[in-house]
């Protein structure tokens, strides 16, 4: 770290800029290696965080800027191996150590297993916290591969989330957990099966063994790219996904299993819309006719092209529903069963036949006398009416009389 | 600039004396963040390794680096030797501030909430201020206090801790389950050898306060010889005691230290509450 003045301002006719620049304003030139790339930095004052450096000089946006004091962990970084808030480490003095970012978990083109496993458990709302708490859990798991819930809230402490609630981290924490646990398991296997291997054919080299190694350190080991670093880590990646048509849908877990609770749908596609491509669409489906109202439209489910679904029935319309397997279906209703013959839901206030009910009468009607035979003297519910009307507030109930 | 080692840092805080020394940078960047500080040159201590560890000396004492981190003090090696001082640590803040914030540090900065201070300050610890050319021993309580504090140029390098091999009890009050700041914090340690008991109640005041009264007392009452017993009642009495010496009538009315209330304000009452409870708990975890 080499602390030089600013350079001489000509438009400063007096030239007093550069001596209170320098007394208020020292500043360093440094090179910082972040996610494996030597990033230089010149002439940032030395005061600068290593949050500000890494997004307004760096470009990398990944840790959020949430309290500036370190309560909240939106910027946590890696410096050295150990988890620490970025907005607490001076820039200058980190020049020399090793700085991961989030940037760095999807370094390999796509989401780590942390982060596919955080978007999978419904741990992401807003997403500010998310790159902070992508990488407390990275760091958790580094350290404890088998943590335990306490452990996880523990080392999560750290990190505020107004939104989820923090069960979908702790749920993706056991995620991640449990499928590194059985890759390594996997990975033993496959070392025992080649050391099996070798013992039975003698002259066997442990190539396989050699295959299997690297495995059981999963997320350990981030490739390297040689490459010339890109304003950000995956910005290649990014490329790449923008045209992908949907039949890949992006963020869906690979290898994470879904976790035990998921609240909303399978997570592969419930809620993903990806990327659109209608052009696809329309080419699975055939158009829709424009009359097709009009004409005799059938509810058809999904899965039977010679009938492609053409248009919701209107409200009330007969629909015939048919066991699909087993009879023989031509026109989509003649399935050689005698279906129940529907009919179409009455109207709003229409009384259904045989039943007691005579219909909810139409809004804005009055209610029938709740006291047809004249209100009680105190204004109660007359007995035998329980829950005829609500009384005012502040009559007494005839039930509240051992109340008194 | 980084020197790696402590003659390196002590010659180039002698050569710019209005540099700071940054070791953990929690509180000082937080103070540089919110603009209330603008440091004209940083000395990072972060290189210098052998502040980072221990050793021991003779005389049963443990000789602490300044840049031991307080994730360094929570592991069990270090608590077996200081428990009090290593539960402080593990409950100081988040894991992102305590991989990175140090013992030094939290003198030195000397926030009224420190968690180490109240364990420092009973354990009677010394620190060692190093300066280009020689170093002076101070007691801890002096540091705090501003008796004796650290002159420009002077790095924090050592904290001297006697080892008692005795229980030893840290207990805090905070706002909230997870990291917070202390509203009260209580450190207890007993003295066998000495037959005492040491008490300093941090975050009530702007320095760790000692109960030395108090503690007179109920060293007084402990059987020392036999199974270390006490009367509930008297641990009880020592919770009121402590609370008592340390919450000042006035606590929290306006302006605070000359103003005269009549009988204890409702804040002095609430923490004398909390206070009596940690210092009641903290003796009776000690002696049990």
């Amino acid at each position: 770290m080499t602390t030089d003045p600013i350079e001489t301002l000509d438009a400063d006719p007096l030239g007093l800029a550069p001596q209170v620049s320098r007394e208020l304003r020292p500043c360093a030139s440094y090179t910082l290696r972040v996610n494996g790339f030597e990033r230089p930095v010149t002439d940032a004052w030395i005061g600068e965080s290593l949050l500000y450096v890494l997004r307004e000089r760096l470009g990398l946006a990944g840790a959020k800027d949430g309290c500036e004091q370190g309560e909240c962990g939106a910027c946590s970084v890696q410096v050295d191996g150990q988890l620490v808030a970025g907005c607490l480490v001076p820039a200058a003095l980190a020049a020399d150590s090793e700085i991961n970012t989030v940037e760095g978990l999807s370094s390999g083109g796509g989401a780590s297993d942390v982060q596919q496993a955080l978007a999978a458990s419904g741990a992401v709302q807003c997403g500010y916290c998310t790159p902070g708490l992508a990488m407390a859990v990275h760091d958790l798991l580094q350290r404890n591969h088998r943590p335990t819930e306490v452990e996880a809230r523990q080392a999560l402490c750290g990190n505020l989330c107004r939104c989820t609630g923090y069960r979908g981290v702790l749920a993706a924490v056991q995620t991640v957990a449990d499928a590194r646990a059985q890759e390594a398991e996997e990975a033993e296997a496959a070392v025992a099966a080649a050391a099996v291997a070798e013992e039975a054919p003698a002259e066997q080299p442990a190539a396989p063994a050699a295959e299997a190694a690297p495995t059981e350190a999963p997320a350990a080991v981030e490739p390297e790219p040689a490459v010339e670093p890109p304003v950000y880590a995956d910005a290649d990646a990014w490329i790449e996904h923008v045209p992908q048509p949907p039949a890949e849908p992006a963020p869906v877990p690979a290898q994470a299993p879904a976790p035990a609770e998921q609240p909303y749908g399978d997570g592969a596609g419930a809620y993903d819309t990806g990327v659109y491509d209608t052009s696809a669409l329309t080419a699975a489906q055939p158009s829709i006719p424009a009359q097709a109202v009009d004409d005799q439209v059938y509810y058809q489910p999904q899965g039977y092209p010679e009938q492609p679904y053409q248009a919701t029935p209107a409200h009330g319309t007969y629909v015939p529903t048919g066991y699909p397997d087993g009879h023989q279906q031509q026109n989509g209703y003649d399935t050689g069963y005698d279906a129940p013959v529907y009919e179409p839901t009455p109207a709003h206030g229409t009384p259904l036949p045989g039943t007691a009910h005579d219909g909810t009468p139409p809004h804005g009607t009055p209610y029938a006398d709740p006291h047809p035979h004249g209100a009680p003297a105190e204004g109660g519910a007359p007995a035998g009416v329980p829950y005829g009307a609500t009384p005012a507030h502040g009559i007494r109930l005839p039930e509240d009389d051992h109340a008194s | 600039m980084l020197p790696a080692s402590l003659d390196e840092a002590v010659d180039a805080l002698a050569a710019a004396p209005a540099a700071v020394p940054v070791a953990g940078a929690t509180d000082l960047m937080e103070a540089v963040n919110a603009g209330r500080l603008r440091p004209a040159a940083l000395v990072g201590l972060g290189r210098i390794t052998e502040l980072r560890g221990w050793r021991y000396e003779d005389g049963g004492t443990a000789v602490l680096g300044a840049g031991l981190t307080h994730a360094r003090m929570d592991r069990p090696d270090f608590a077996a030797l200081i428990p009090a001082l290593a539960d402080a640590a593990r409950t100081a803040g988040p894991p992102q501030v305590r991989n990175v914030g140090t013992l030094g540090g939290n003198i030195v900065t000397a926030a009224p909430a420190g968690d180490t201070l109240p364990v420092l300050t009973a354990l009677e610890a010394t620190v060692t201020l190093a300066r280009s050319g020689g170093t002076r021993e101070v007691p801890v309580s002096h540091l705090l206090t501003g008796l004796d504090p650290v002159r420009p140029g002077e790095l924090l390098t050592w904290v001297r801790v006697p080892l008692l091999h005795a229980p030893q009890v840290f207990l805090k009050a905070t706002g909230r389950s997870g990291p917070a700041r202390a509203t009260a914090s209580v450190a207890l340690v007993l003295d066998p050898a000495r037959r005492a008991v040491r008490c300093a109640v941090g975050a009530v005041a702007p320095v760790p306060l000692r109960p030395l009264e108090a503690e007179a007392w109920v060293a007084g009452c402990i059987d020392w010889d036999g199974s270390r017993e006490i009367d509930p009642v008297a641990t009880a009495a020592f919770g009121e005691y402590v609370a008592a010496a340390c919450v000042p009538d006035n606590y929290g009315a306006e302006g605070a230290w000359e103003a005269v209330t009549e009988g204890p304000t409702a804040a002095a009452v609430r923490l004398r509450r909390t206070v009596s409870v940690l210092a009641r708990r903290a003796l009776g975890r000690a002696l049990k």
